[in-house]
């Protein structure tokens, strides 16, 4: 027989993870999906589910001492599109994922641990190198978003964990986002792009480039942005085709029911082109 | 004659905003019993045998061992099995049924049935014809002193119908009868096909339709078949049966709009002069042809479009494939041909050097003209009025000049269409026969009954008022509910754009008979039997003669946008106007304007539903995307009063009309956008990129 916990403190759930393996169950809007059979019936979970919207403790959105936004675990995308702390760029992200409903329901943290390789938060997140914090009976851990997903639905996450909060650093960047998905509202990306840029005296001070739905993750290549930074932006400019070839390797799309492995590329590539065009 | 210049709230409007209506999958049936298909694997095999679990107690397996009379679905061609049996010809056929107490187990048990197989070769191309037609006009043998021929190919892909409501059928018995609820356009349909599989008389099968949730097509032939399988349960498992699909079982295993491929070839003489054209469509019809056949005559008897030719050879087949048959979908077959002719004709001017406009003008069809059938077009025709009017809302002319010079990725289109009313030839006199019950009571309260279903696109409102306002009574006067097979007779399908044109017709016939004998105080009850127009006479082995009673015509003006750097279309304006006779109600008849267009636009550029091996690989709406309000414009839209002297207040079908014109309109505008020719749709992005990646 299937349990179902609500919790209302974190202790609780804690206590509760410790002692069983069970669904987390936030917003719902994936795990609903996932575990649907029909009309009529009830959804198919084979374990326990604790469902945590009810943890009021995990409902905040703050700034701290060193300027990081802080977003607690129940926050969900409605909220944070509301917030006056959360950066701009997230909410044009968070406006155009799934539809107004969805969005009363689902959190970023949920999006975060179904770890889709075309789940768009991770872009943005990537991004600003943001860290989730993970919290057990145990104490908690900081893992940077980027190594947190490990590839399509693998995070790194004890049984025994719950992803608690958000961490996201200040970061004042000129940004590029492009959704690509088959219509205009309620649609699941094909390909995305997200650039963010910062010049100091006519030189690179910052790169960043994070594509979406192209490979098992999120693609952000360090070593290549690194290379850029210091560089006048003239020289940027001049090398574009070398830049887009050097992320030629890193971006490895499939085909499916949704698009096709060419069109993912071609479009990657040209998306990429359309950013470093625009950073002068 | 009354012009209805008010449009009034639709009859239906505050119980279906409220949430009250009541569908199929709402009626509360306790003690009902669920039935579960157990579908082939396989998409061509014998079927040795069906490995079925030991059932549970109450728990039932239905399969072709259990029919009672005939194990075959009342569908025109009436070859698609009830059950498989000895034999499965697609993936998801049905080979039973599991019907017990609880769905949850129904789904588990027959999850573990399981086909015993000896695979044959499937077939996944159109290559073996199960039906051929062709006909000729004037004299083809003139084709051979061309001087040149200019030949094309043209494709257009799967749809699926999207109706909000998915396919329920409940039936159980009541007073010695077998009573079926369910979403569908077609009571007797329905009606007959249990009487066909289980032998029985037809006072032992009463149909009631509940409120429907959509159809376009998609709710004419499937139910029929769910009908067939329930009655054949019922009859062993004593017991009230609901059948419902859940959106993912409907997108994988009802029917879809026919797959085409259109290969056209122009004759001309050293003048640039049109000698003739030659045109086969083909279409996929999927394991059984069904409909095919009806949907194929469509298709070719529109092929030439709105386009007169002396000399015409067309001939067209639908093909027997391994997958899902194919059915009806708004249009029947004529937006395939038609989609490819009007990008024909286009690509035909830039060969020749001429102006597109021009040498489209040239053919353009005049009243008195002879159909591609040999028939005649002979009531007033506005096509030209209908165009000038669009291509003034749209300042196309404009337009078509600008976006020719520059490389705005910018491009208008202009489709011009037309569409037969009600069905193909004498097909309303000889096959369907529709008679039309009405009474009146003592207090002068009018009751009418036909068979049409209100599947949202507003006939019980339209049809109520034909009949009030020809009586000059009060609507509350009139009474008109939904189809009961113990008290309508048929007054035909809901289909081919009929209801109005045909069943408006009738009912204001016999409205108006009614008040001729009108009676204070006396019941009176009149049956009125459907006339056609004497001058119908139409040959169907031959395709010769009249095909339609009346034609409804449509000019549709698109302009898109391309990103050159995803390739994505956005479309920036739609603009229409429609020759529907009369409108009845003309805010009904936008809707229908607005709905017909967005649909046939996401036929065009959106939705992209491919077999692979014989199995969808589109099967939720997340990956199947039809389109959303934010991807498409305000609409607008213009009549052109041409009143029809066979219709109701002279008004011609529409339903179907407004599908009819979308995907031409929309390709020729990309075309312009892009530089390059158009042959096939869905033109998603990914198609579009390919075509940049290749010069013209």
């Amino acid at each position: 027989m299937i349990q179902h916990f609500v919790p209302t403190t974190l202790k609780e759930a804690l206590k509760i993870l410790d002692e069983r393996d069970c669904y987390i169950f936030a917003g719902g809007t994936d795990l609903m999906v996932q575990k649907h059979r029909g009309s009529g019936l009830l959804p198919n979970f084979d374990k326990d589910i604790l469902y945590v919207m009810n943890i009021k403790e995990l409902d905040y959105i703050k700034t701290d001492a060193e300027g990081n936004l802080r977003i607690g675990a129940m926050n969900r995308y409605c909220e944070l599109i509301n917030s006056s702390l959360v950066p701009d760029i997230f909410k044009t992200v968070f406006k155009e994922i799934a539809s107004p409903n969805i969005r009363n329901m689902a959190t970023l943290v949920g999006n975060i641990g179904n770890a889709s390789p075309a789940g768009d938060s991770l872009l943005p997140l990537n991004l600003f190198n943001a860290r989730v914090v993970l919290s057990s009976v145990n104490g908690n851990r900081e893992v940077l978003v980027e190594d947190f997903i490990q590839g399509v639905r693998k995070i790194d996450r004890q049984k025994n964990e719950l992803i608690t909060e958000v961490i996201v650093p200040k970061c004042d960047l000129n940004f590029y986002y492009r959704k690509i998905g088959s219509r205009k509202a309620e649609t699941i990306t094909k390909v995305s792009l997200m650039g963010g840029y910062k010049i100091e005296g006519g030189k690179i001070k910052d790169l960043r480039i994070v594509f979406g739905s192209i490979s098992t993750k999120v693609v952000r290549n360090h070593f290549i942005e690194e290379k850029y930074q210091g560089k006048s932006v003239n020289e940027l400019r001049a090398r574009i085709d070398d830049i887009i070839n050097e992320y030629d390797h890193e971006l490895k799309p499939i085909t499916d029911q949704r698009s096709t492995m060419e069109y993912r590329k071609k479009v990657a590539k040209n998306l990429l082109r359309d950013f470093l065009k625009q950073v002068k | 004659m009354k012009k209805f210049d008010t449009s009034v709230k639709k009859v239906d409007n505050e119980e279906k905003m409220a949430g009250l209506a009541i569908f199929t999958c709402d009626i509360r049936m306790d003690d009902a019993y669920f039935a579960v298909q157990v579908r082939s694997e396989k998409a061509h095999a014998k079927l040795k045998g069906i490995y079925v679990p030991k059932l549970p107690k109450d728990y039932y397996f239905i399969s072709a061992k259990d029919i009672v009379k005939e194990n075959v679905v009342n569908i025109i061609a009436s070859d698609w099995p009830v059950f498989a049996d000895k034999k499965v010809n697609y993936i998801g056929e049905a080979m039973g049924l599991i019907v017990g107490p609880d769905k949850g187990m129904c789904l588990y048990l027959a999850s573990l049935c399981k086909g015993e197989y000896e695979e044959l070769e499937p077939v996944f191309e159109m290559k073996n014809s199960y039906v051929h037609k062709e006909f000729t006009k004037g004299d083809v043998s003139k084709f051979k002193n061309a001087k040149k021929v200019f030949t094309e190919e043209f494709t257009t892909g799967y749809q699926e119908q999207v109706y909000l409501e998915p396919q329920a059928m409940l039936m159980y018995m009541e007073n010695n009868q077998i009573v079926v609820k369910a979403s569908m356009q077609c009571p007797f349909y329905i009606h007959k096909a249990i009487v066909r599989t289980l032998g029985c008389k037809e006072s032992d099968v009463r149909v009631i339709q509940p409120a429907v949730g959509g159809a376009f097509g998609g709710k004419e032939h499937y139910p029929s078949l769910m009908a067939a399988q329930l009655a054949t349960a019922i009859v062993k498992v004593k017991k009230p049966i609901k059948m419902f699909f859940d959106r993912k079982e409907d997108i994988t295993y009802t029917t879809k709009r026919h797959p085409s491929k259109t290969k056209i070839s122009a004759y001309m003489d050293a003048k640039n002069n049109i000698i003739g054209v030659k045109i086969h469509v083909g279409i996929d019809g999927g394991a059984y042809i069904g409909c095919s056949m009806v949907v194929l005559s469509r298709a070719l008897i529109a092929a030439t479009d709105v386009y007169t030719f002396e000399n015409v050879d067309i001939s067209g087949d639908a093909y027997c494939t391994n997958k899902v048959p194919s059915a009806a979908f708004r249009g029947f077959g004529s937006p395939q041909s038609i989609f490819a002719f009007e990008l024909f004709i286009n690509h035909l001017a830039d060969y020749l050097k001429v102006d597109r406009m021009q040498l489209r003008m040239k053919y353009l069809v005049k009243q008195g003209d002879v159909t591609s059938t040999s028939g005649l077009f002979r009531d007033p025709i506005v096509l030209k009025e209908l165009a000038d009017k669009a291509m003034e809302m749209s300042d196309y002319k404009h337009k078509v000049k600008l976006y020719a010079k520059d490389k705005s990725f910018r491009g208008i289109g202009l489709s011009m269409f037309l569409h037969g009313c009600g069905f193909t030839g004498s097909g309303e006199s000889d096959l369907i026969k529709a008679q039309l019950r009405i009474k009146k009571d003592k207090n002068g309260i009018v009751t009418f009954y036909t068979s049409q279903v209100d599947f949202g696109q507003g006939n019980r409102t339209t049809l109520k008022r034909i009949v009030s306002d020809t009586l000059e009574i009060p609507e509350d006067q009139v009474i008109y509910d939904a189809p009961d097979t113990n008290e309508t007779l048929s007054t035909g399908p809901t289909a081919a754009s009929r209801t109005i044109i045909i069943v408006g017709g009738l009912a204001a016939k016999a409205a108006a008979h009614l008040k001729q004998i009108w009676k204070d105080g006396e019941e009176q009850e009149i049956i009125e039997p459907y006339v056609g127009p004497s001058y119908i006479k139409w040959d169907e082995a031959k395709m010769q003669g009249d095909a339609y009673p009346g034609y409804a015509w449509g000019v549709n003006v698109v302009e898109v946008s391309v990103d050159p750097i995803t390739y994505e279309v956005k479309i920036e304006g739609c603009w229409s106007t429609y020759d529907v006779g009369h409108a009845i109600d003309e805010r009904i008849l936008m809707g229908q304007a607005d709905g017909g267009l967005a649909q046939a636009l996401g036929w065009a550029y959106l939705e992209k539903e491919v077999a692979e091996n014989g199995m969808f690989k589109q099967k939720t709406l997340a990956d199947y995307s039809i389109p959303t309000t934010m991807d498409l414009p305000n609409m607008e839209t213009e009549l052109i009063d041409n009143p029809f002297k066979y219709g109701a207040f002279g008004a011609k079908g529409a339903g179907e009309l407004t599908f009819v014109g979308g995907a031409p309109a929309f390709a020729l505008a990309l075309e312009q956008a892009i530089g390059r020719k158009v042959h096939d749709i869905p033109a998603t992005p990914e198609y579009i990129m390919e075509l940049l990646n290749h010069e013209n």
